[in-house]
């Protein structure tokens, strides 16, 4: 018979899995767990709910907004246009590093690092990247017009009145 | 009994004060260099040191002077967590209590302001020293790596720091280095998103500048310095008489002379190993070593508080959003950047600090051959040492113009002006 020392019947066939693989499995299984736990941490750490104010707000009604004027909002950092084609808003946040711009003669100027930009947000000179945001303006039923932060658009949008 | 009370209360005390200190306060210099070996908090020296690690023309004692800043910028944190509040507008105004209510709060906060600075700057120049030096060579090309890292911890311990008086200057600037972070290709707007923990900066960005600065980036500075100095401690100070002799690598081949007992005989040796040592180029770490860092210490101590009863840490009037102050400067160690963001965002804000990083960390990979190492400014290291110091010269020179030759519209001013 045999010489082992184990009980276990000759004549049974070994297990599938031996104890080495067993425990490799187990181990790699383990490992990819905390794996998901290190990714849920990372997750945890992009904020769900930001107690910022709302990224789409009203601004008032047309009337606040005389025909061809240009009113500056501090609170939303945002310019708001009333030209002969109707309502538009330009961004005042520089393009290059978040300084709010000036509305001057012919456009922008930031103070910051002398960017300039063109009447229509458009870079002329300085280090700016990019032109300055338009965003969309819209009409609420309750006749309030409506800024969406979230929802850029091109020079050439108006809001008709 | 026979023995008075006094003698056996002695006798007591003495056995307490041995389970503490295990040999007492050493009287000679063997029992000083026991204590030096056997001590948690002294093991960090050798027992004994060459005469040229202690020549302060080597060093500057820049390495040790970081570590002293830190442990000052340490104790006055604390201290000052004890009052703030980070969250706002309470934190502005605990600032303000710091300044104007609380007993010598003004002269903690100052002196946790100009170590920081200080400690910008002298790990810099420690940098430098290491450089010109050439003590990046092998075998110290990773510790040379540890150092890099640390240098970027510093400025991000300063950085986060710099946030949390919440006054215009605070807001302003991490307003600057945020957008210059935004830069960084494909993934700069996520990287703001999540150190700003929103879309702009605000409670949330405060909480997350403020555990940053008081337990993350710390407690991994502090590991990061433990392993400096333990690799510093195993290789030895570059440029002694240990560095030229050649000494054998792998473990187990150690000649007859070898002292080696138990599982010591299993590490690899330190290159500045007992063998290649002059013994007789060498002095007891105490005294020599231990009462000069003592000294450094307390120079650094009474200059930092000197500095700190008669220049105040600036604060302005309190973080106002809407109302950007003309010019909005970065803290002045990314001022070399934002010079340089302001001729093209690209190049100051994604090229050079990317370049400038990548090439300090493969510099000691690189550039591997050991000739010249440890040595100022030797001859044989003339190419390296040029373009390394023209560097310097570069970035310290957009520094300045940043800071002091920039008004509104970062126009050129004159500062005497």
């Amino acid at each position: 018979m045999t010489d082992k020392p184990d009980d276990q019947p000759r004549d049974e066939p070994s297990p599938d899995v031996d104890r080495r693989t067993f425990f490799a499995m187990g181990c790699v299984g383990l490992g990819a767990a905390t794996l998901g736990f290190g990714a849920a941490t990372v997750r945890f750490l992009i904020p769900n709910v930001l107690y910022e104010p709302s990224r789409r707000f009203a601004i008032g009604s047309s009337s606040d907004f005389p025909p061809g004027s240009v009113t500056f909002l501090p609170d939303r950092r945002l310019f708001v246009f009333n030209g002969p084609d109707g309502l538009f808003s330009i961004s005042a946040v520089c393009t290059h590093l978040g300084c709010n711009v000036r509305h001057v003669e012919n456009g922008f100027a930031c103070p910051c690092h002398g960017s300039r930009y063109d009447e229509n947000g458009r870079v002329i000179s300085g280090p700016a990247p990019k032109a300055l945001a338009w965003y969309a303006v819209t009409l609420s039923p309750r006749e309030q017009l409506i800024v969406d932060l979230d929802q850029t658009v091109g020079p050439e949008f108006r809001l008709r009145v | 009994m026979t023995e008075p009370i006094s003698k056996r209360a002695a006798r007591w005390l003495n056995g307490a004060g041995r389970s503490v200190f295990r040999i007492g306060w050493p009287q000679t210099d063997k029992d000083r260099a026991a204590a030096m070996i056997s001590s948690f908090f002294l093991h960090i020296h050798p027992a004994r040191v060459s005469r040229h690690a202690l020549r302060p023309t080597y060093t500057f004692a820049l390495g040790l002077i970081s570590a002293i800043l830190f442990v000052i910028l340490s104790v006055t944190g604390l201290a000052l967590m004890l009052y703030y509040v980070p969250y706002p507008p309470e934190a502005y105004r605990s600032m303000k209590d710091l300044q104007f209510v609380v007993t010598f709060g003004i002269v903690l906060r100052n002196m946790h302001r100009w170590s920081a600075h200080a400690m910008v700057v002298v790990v810099f120049l420690h940098m430098c020293r290491v450089f010109w030096t050439g003590s990046y060579k092998p075998p110290r090309e990773f510790n040379w790596i540890v150092g890099v890292v640390l240098l970027l911890l510093t400025l991000g311990l300063s950085f986060t720091g710099y946030l949390l008086p919440w006054d215009q200057l605070a807001f302003w600037a991490i307003t600057v280095g945020t957008n210059i972070a935004a830069y960084a290709p494909v993934v700069g707007d996520q990287v703001k998103y999540l150190l700003l923990g929103g879309h702009m900066i605000g409670p949330m960005t405060l909480l997350r500048f403020y555990v940053l600065h008081c337990v993350i980036l710390p407690l991994a500075m502090l590991m990061l310095i433990s392993l400096h100095v333990w690799r510093v401690r195993k290789d030895g100070l570059s440029g002694g008489s240990g560095q030229m002799l050649p000494v054998e690598e792998v473990a187990g081949v150690f000649p007859a002379s070898t002292k080696t007992y138990g599982l010591m005989s299993l590490s690899k040796r330190p290159r500045a190993s007992v063998e290649s040592r002059d013994p007789y180029d060498e002095v007891f770490a105490w005294p020599h070593l231990l009462y000069r860092e003592l000294l450094v210490a307390l120079a650094v101590i009474v200059v930092l508080h000197a500095l700190s009863l008669v220049f105040m840490a600036p604060l302005e009037e309190i973080a106002e959003p809407t109302r950007t102050p003309n010019p909005a400067k970065a803290p002045w160690y990314f001022l070399g950047l934002q010079e340089l963001v302001h001729y093209s965002a690209l190049i100051g804000g994604v090229i050079v600090p990317t370049v400038l990083v990548v090439a300090l960390l493969a510099l000691p990979y690189v550039d591997r051959g050991t000739a010249g190492a440890g040595r100022w400014f030797a001859p044989e290291r003339r190419v390296s040492n040029i373009v390394f110091t023209v560097i310097v010269i570069l970035l310290a020179g957009l520094t300045v113009t940043g800071t002091l030759f920039r008004g509104p519209n970062w126009a050129w001013v004159w500062p005497w002006k």
